[in-house]
């Protein structure tokens, strides 16, 4: 970027959060990239749009829409670009008409020349220009997150930081850069603190499968699973006996006699204690990740907090039991860009009977419908969940019928239907994190009586968040919900 | 637990656009997660017994991501049609069946209210993105310029 010059004095590193990630939507990711690298042997740029994601012990850039150079905007040489103040004006006008929410990233190539491959390093004269360049375009843009990209020639070789101001301006260097559809993939810096298995014989067979990449990806993956009953506990012992290096879950119920029959980790000595405490000391034993961390939390999974403890995980488990929590799993997955696998099983009795039944799971990711769209997740079925014990009164109020439904609503649960949902989900994970086959599959749904594997053909309606807020993060709404203890009727 | 922001801003945009003063209970039907919007002063048709009444409806906690219930009410239950419908020689109204334990104590004193059952959106699907309780109170309204027999 213009001719060298002497850095004149050291970036001024700060600290966001202990980890600082950028992530973007991998089609455009890839997209970016390759119109960048059209330029070789010259230098090239663009800027684009991003939305801060910050949690609990992660702070994320999401990257967005770019904002390419018009002709005579940018003029770049193999060793130097230089930006026209009209361009940084342009895109500054975009980002203060997006919102306060909005920063600037910028992505330049440091392409193949001459002398060999192009590092995806900042240079010093990277750092002398972006030290002069992010002042301006944050200046008045407290609430927003700005980032800096070099690519290298070769696809993998990156190098990215962030910005971001206070009363001064501050930069962190980057780990890595989530690439997130409907596989998850990740780009580590040379700042990544990713380390392989302190132990890789013990994961021996599924290495196999996988390769050492992927021991290595699952093992520096932080998962978040949100409710540790029935479905939670069997996907907290897979991961944790799959090799995932860090689990971070929730849930604030004690163990009753009545969860025993599906509670994986819980014995009858457990009973009266909390769910959460006794399903980590199981995992704990069982858990092949070497190191291992798994941090229990005894809340709801969708209270304010724990969505920001969310924001820092990299794929969530949504083993929730109502649709209310599923909603701002279900946005966090678009509009935060962490991939959520939702899994959920019903069972329907008619006088004593099982007519029905079935489990389903499926990954809500950017490329793929939500549960709104695989109709999961229907105002409908949201709103019965909250007449509660007056289900259906708008079906009975008119004809003078009891408001009141009978029954005490506790649907039956059982383990082999449970093991099935977990069972989909889990291959679903395994698919996301490697991309074991060629597609990955919308939702499924194992129906009963019918013993038939159903495949979701709807797709993503075109004005729903999941097409329209992906990326959005913090810019985007998400409510908590935490649902009050329903007040006995009357 | 007081209604979340997003139901009370779409009850002030329901008040803006229909020109009465809707309010929203603080409390959730007891055994619900529902809230009750109501207006105590609304335009009754000139066949009802009373020419002017409480009306309102129940939206639940997650609005807009859940729909309003298919249904409304107005107050107090003894309203009546002033002259009997012919076809089923009654003056009650068509459909509408008084209905104690339908509001919290805290809203008209928790009395029995005439609910309407009333399926408008069996036929328009809600639309969390689309639609808000100004689209839901208009559909709600139009059964009074519905015959009262069916």
């Amino acid at each position: 970027m213009v001719e060298a010059q002497p850095v004149d004095r050291v970036l001024p590193v700060g600290h966001l959060r202990l980890e600082v990630q950028l992530a973007c939507e991998s089609q455009s990711w890839e997209a970016i990239g390759e119109r960048l690298r059209l330029a070789a042997p010259n230098e090239a740029c663009t800027f684009v749009l991003t939305r801060p994601s910050v949690g609990h012990s992660r702070a994320t850039v999401l990257l967005g829409q770019p904002v390419w150079p018009e002709p005579g905007e940018v003029t770049p040489t193999p060793y130097s670009l230089d930006i026209k103040g009209d361009y940084i004006s342009r895109v500054m006008d975009r980002a203060i008409d997006e919102g306060p929410l909005t920063g600037i990233a910028l992505i330049h190539t440091h392409p193949a020349t001459e002398f060999g491959a192009g590092r995806g390093v900042f240079s010093q004269r990277d750092d002398w220009y972006e030290d002069r360049l992010f002042p301006t375009l944050s200046l008045g843009r407290s609430h927003a997150l700005f980032a800096s990209i070099v690519l290298g020639s070769e696809p993998s070789d990156v190098d990215a930081r962030v910005w971001w101001r206070t009363d001064q301006l501050w930069v962190q260097p980057a780990q890595t850069i989530r690439l997130v559809s409907k596989t998850l993939r990740f780009l580590e810096t040379p700042h990544s603190t990713w380390a392989d298995h302190a132990d890789p014989d013990i994961m021996d067979r599924s290495t196999r499968l996988w390769g050492a990449e992927g021991r290595r990806r699952l093992q520096n993956l932080r998962i978040g699973v949100v409710g540790a009953g029935g479905t939670g506990s069997l996907v907290l012992a897979s991961a944790a006996m799959m090799g995932i290096g860090k689990i971070r879950a929730w849930d604030p119920d004690v163990i009753q006699k009545t969860n025993l029959n599906r509670l994986l980790g819980a014995t009858r000595d457990d009973v009266g204690k909390k769910k959460i405490e006794v399903l980590r000391d199981f995992a704990v034993k069982i858990a092949t990740a070497k190191p291992f961390e798994f941090e229990a939390i005894d809340r709801i999974g969708t209270s304010a907090e724990s969505l920001e403890q969310l924001k820092d995980c990299d794929v969530i488990f949504s083993c929730v039991d109502k649709l209310a929590p599923r909603v701002p799993l279900n946005d966090l997955a678009y509009a935060h860009l962490i991939p959520t696998l939702d899994m959920g099983s019903w069972i329907h009795e008619d006088g004593g009977r099982v007519d029905d039944f079935m489990t389903h799971a499926g990954l809500l990711a950017p490329g793929m419908p939500c549960a709104r769209c695989t109709q999961k997740l229907s105002p409908g079925a949201l709103k019965r969940e909250a007449q509660g014990v007056q289900r259906d009164a708008e079906r009975r109020a008119g004809y003078g019928l009891n408001l009141t439904s009978e029954g005490d609503e506790i649907e039956p649960s059982v383990l082999p239907l449970n093991l099935t949902g977990v069972g989909l989900a889990m291959l679903q994970f395994m698919q996301l994190v490697m991309q074991l086959t060629p597609r990955t599959p919308r939702n499924l749904t194992m129906r009963m009586p019918l013993w038939d594997l159903d495949e979701s053909d709807l797709d993503a309606l075109s004005d729903c968040g999941c097409v329209n807020d992906v990326g959005l993060g913090d810019a985007c709404n998400i409510r908590p919900v935490v649902p009050d203890p329903v007040p006995p009727s009357p | 637990m007081p209604a979340p922001s997003t139901l009370l801003e779409a009850v002030a945009h329901l008040s803006a656009a229909s020109g009465y003063e809707f309010d929203v209970s603080d409390d959730v039907v007891p055994g619900t997660q529902l809230y009750v919007v109501y207006t105590e002063a609304h335009d009754l048709p000139e066949r009802y017994t009373l020419r002017q009444g409480a009306l309102g409806f129940r939206a639940p906690g997650m609005y807009p991501d859940a729909s309003p219930e298919d249904s409304f009410f107005i107050a107090p239950s003894t309203i009546k049609l002033v002259t009997p419908n012919p076809e089923r020689n009654s003056t009650d109204l068509n459909r509408a069946s008084a209905t104690p334990g339908f509001l919290p104590s805290s809203i008209l004193a928790g009395a029995s209210v005439l609910v309407f059952s009333w399926h408008i959106w069996d036929r328009f699907s809600w639309r969390p993105r689309t639609h808000t309780l100004v689209d839901h109170y208009t559909h709600c309204v139009r059964r009074f310029e519905q015959p009262e027999h069916g």
